[in-house]
């Protein structure tokens, strides 16, 4: 990671404790939803190497917190936007994991019915799972604009990598939303690298790009500890309640680490194992962990059960998967267009 | 009826529809206060604030993914390009998004948009304000073009086009704005899809549209005057394309000709000549003509931009090559 331990402590919000905002309750819902989030991508790896599942495919382990934190925060009733590392989001939403999976097996009951696989699911709420590097920026705008236009109280929520960053898309989108105020939160997930090429080997200023950005375009910015729910759930709260009052639009980083490649076929030879090492020992779920024996609201038992809770659960929804018939090569050209556009 | 040009049965449609649909709004660069780049939105700021005519920055890729969005969760944006060759700069947000989304997304989100501005050469605007972006996007599947030639199609099917639930590329033509002819007062829609029969003919099938309609009329009528009766088709939509009138009048005329403003290469002209091989083999006299833009960048000089573009005489050399060499 490129940001030693210090420098978080010394950039990110303050509060880094921040336990009295969540209770015990809350605290062990977010634990579930990051162990069913964790093993989710650790079926979905086990069965691309098995060949269940092709394409591309981007593991989110690592960086649980940051999406876990924000939804139980911001709750579902918001537009939400990511890139093409969506599983998480789409499970935090509302999406099964059986839909998750059956997606990744390209079967017809794929939440996008076998056509968009790993990269693009979807919901009621989730505008994607988009593809191209910075591409889904204008479009969560959008959404911020229709909730502006309707005088909805809805917020849009736009999920991003460091990669996109050097994105023209990035610059754009930030100078209409602020200067139309539109209601979006735009969260850097930085993960430190831009698939192999480290964030420094593409970012001007790396260290202090987003929060310059940020100061340009007029926008708040917060810097959040992306490996520490506590913090993450402090800092959301923080905007939240700012944005609520204000209206206007935010921007986030995340300061956090994937524990996988880029995406499955990526060895990760541009990392040191000691590297990733330090990162691991900063495992979102574990420090979490820590936490909670520590304040005595779980068991190292507790603790064992609500990972097999996960594992079954997630077992279940890969047999699902795997059962479940492939699309009918006879609908592939449906919805192309809509045919009754009128 | 009304005697108006293009510009004001274009600016008719977007007013009808924006009082009809509170959803619907118009953005793009100098589309309010400075009343259109071409003045097809003029009065339209005015009567319907600014909150549904918006004044963009030059951002094209920004304002379109933004309108993506927009009409994903609920809203029906025209999106105003000042040229389509500045679609372009925005061209990832409607391959990418605009033309995938509903697909990809399992069916669950929409995307009623239409992108809409002049397309194709307008006068010596020189080489990278004059490309014709047909070709280019109907190779994408998820959308529509459309590509009117008149006023009277230019209103009835860009009111279809802003009630349609699909993503539309809706390309006009600078050098016709100012083309007058009676429409209608009362409201009419035209079908999207539907190609016109403009001149009955039996000797030739001739098929058009947008600017190069006007040049292909005055190809038929010199035609007929030395004898030779021509089929005047204007496909008004490129896609879905209206295979079957086309089909239908090759049957009877047994040659066909196509006339087309951007270049030869891989252009709307090859696949409907591709389309009418694979079905109407055994109906043809003779190998379809085509005449196109020539593969060059559209330079400045009046001179050789006139060499580049279609003009009638080719289209009435090609005519007269195709119906002369029977097999």
């Amino acid at each position: 990671m490129l940001y030693d331990e210090n420098h978080i402590a010394m950039h990110c919000l303050e509060s880094r404790d921040a336990w009295s905002t969540i209770s015990k309750e809350l605290a062990l819902k977010m634990m579930q939803e990051m162990l069913l989030i964790r093993r989710l991508e650790m079926a979905g790896e086990a069965a691309y190497l098995n060949g269940d599942v092709g394409g591309f495919f981007h593991s989110y382990i690592g960086q649980e917190a940051v999406q876990t934190a924000i939804v139980n925060v911001f709750g579902k009733d918001h537009w939400y936007t990511t890139s093409y590392r969506c599983h998480a989001l789409a499970l935090l939403l509302g999406v099964s994991p059986d839909a998750i999976l059956a997606e990744l097996y390209g079967k017809a009951t794929g939440n996008a019915k076998g056509r968009g696989g790993s990269m693009h699911l979807f919901h009621d709420n989730l505008l994607g799972g988009h593809g191209i590097v910075g591409g889904q920026f204008a479009v969560a705008a959008g959404a911020g604009f229709s909730a502006k236009y309707k005088k909805e109280d809805r917020l849009s929520i736009c999920f991003f990598g460091d990669g996109a960053l050097a994105q023209g898309t990035f610059h754009e989108t930030l100078n209409i939303v602020s200067l139309w105020n539109l209601p979006c939160i735009y969260v850097l997930e930085n993960n430190s690298f831009g698939m192999g090429t480290a964030t420094k080997r593409a970012i001007a200023n790396d260290q202090k790009f987003l929060e310059k950005q940020a100061e340009s375009f007029a926008m708040p910015f917060f810097r959040l500890d992306g490996m520490d729910i506590a913090n993450c759930y402090a800092g959301f709260t923080k905007v939240y309640e700012l944005i609520k009052k204000e209206k206007k639009p935010v921007l986030i980083e995340c300061l956090t680490s994937r524990f996988r490649g880029h995406s499955i076929s990526d060895p990760g030879l541009y990392r040191s194992k000691e590297e990733l090492a330090s990162c691991k020992k900063r495992d979102p779920i574990l420090l979490f962990k820590t936490k909670l024996i520590e304040k005595g609201h779980l068991t190292e038992d507790q603790y064992k059960e609500m990972e097999r809770d996960a594992k079954e659960k997630i077992q279940k929804s890969m047999q699902f998967a795997a059962e479940s018939p492939f699309p009918d090569p006879t609908e592939l050209e449906q919805d192309v267009l809509i045919e009754e556009g009128v | 009826m009304q005697h108006i040009d293009m510009r004001q049965a274009l600016c008719q449609a977007l007013d009808e529809e924006l009082t009809r649909d509170e959803r619907v709004f118009i953005l793009g660069e100098e589309v309010a206060e400075y009343n259109g780049p071409y003045k097809v939105t003029k009065g339209l700021l005015d009567k319907f604030g600014p909150s549904r005519v918006i004044d963009t920055p030059i951002s094209e890729s920004a304002f379109s993914g933004l309108a993506i969005g927009a009409a994903m969760t609920g809203l029906r944006p025209v999106v105003d390009f000042m040229s389509f060759n500045f679609s372009f700069v925005a061209a990832d947000q409607i391959i990418s998004n605009a033309a995938k989304l509903y697909y990809m997304s399992g069916s669950r989100f929409k995307v009623p948009i239409v992108f809409r501005g002049p397309n194709g050469a307008a006068a010596q605007v020189s080489c990278q304000h004059s490309n014709c972006v047909e070709s280019i996007y109907s190779n994408v599947a998820g959308l529509i073009i459309i590509a009117p030639s008149n006023a009277y199609d230019a209103k009835g099917l860009l009111k279809s086009a802003i009630r349609d639930d699909n993503p539309i590329l809706f390309l006009e033509s600078e050098l016709l704005y100012g083309e007058k002819m009676e429409i209608p007062t009362e409201e009419y829609l035209i079908p999207i899809g539907k190609a016109n029969i403009i001149k009955k003919g039996k000797d030739c099938t001739l098929i058009s549209y947008s600017r190069m309609m006007p040049f292909a009329y005055e190809a038929a009528q010199k035609l007929e005057e030395k004898g030779i009766s021509v089929e005047l088709i204007d496909l008004r939509t490129i896609k879905p394309l209206d295979i079957e009138t086309i089909f239908e009048s090759v049957k009877k005329t047994n040659f066909c000709v196509i006339a087309e403003e951007g270049p030869h290469f891989g252009s709307v002209g090859s696949e409907i000549t591709f389309q009418i091989q694979e079905r109407c083999f055994d109906y043809l006299d003779a190998p379809v003509g085509k005449v196109s833009q020539k593969e060059t960048p559209l330079p400045y000089s009046k001179v050789l931009e006139e060499a580049s573009l279609v003009n009638v005489e080719r289209i009435i050399a090609s005519v007269e090559n195709t119906v002369s060499n029977p097999i």
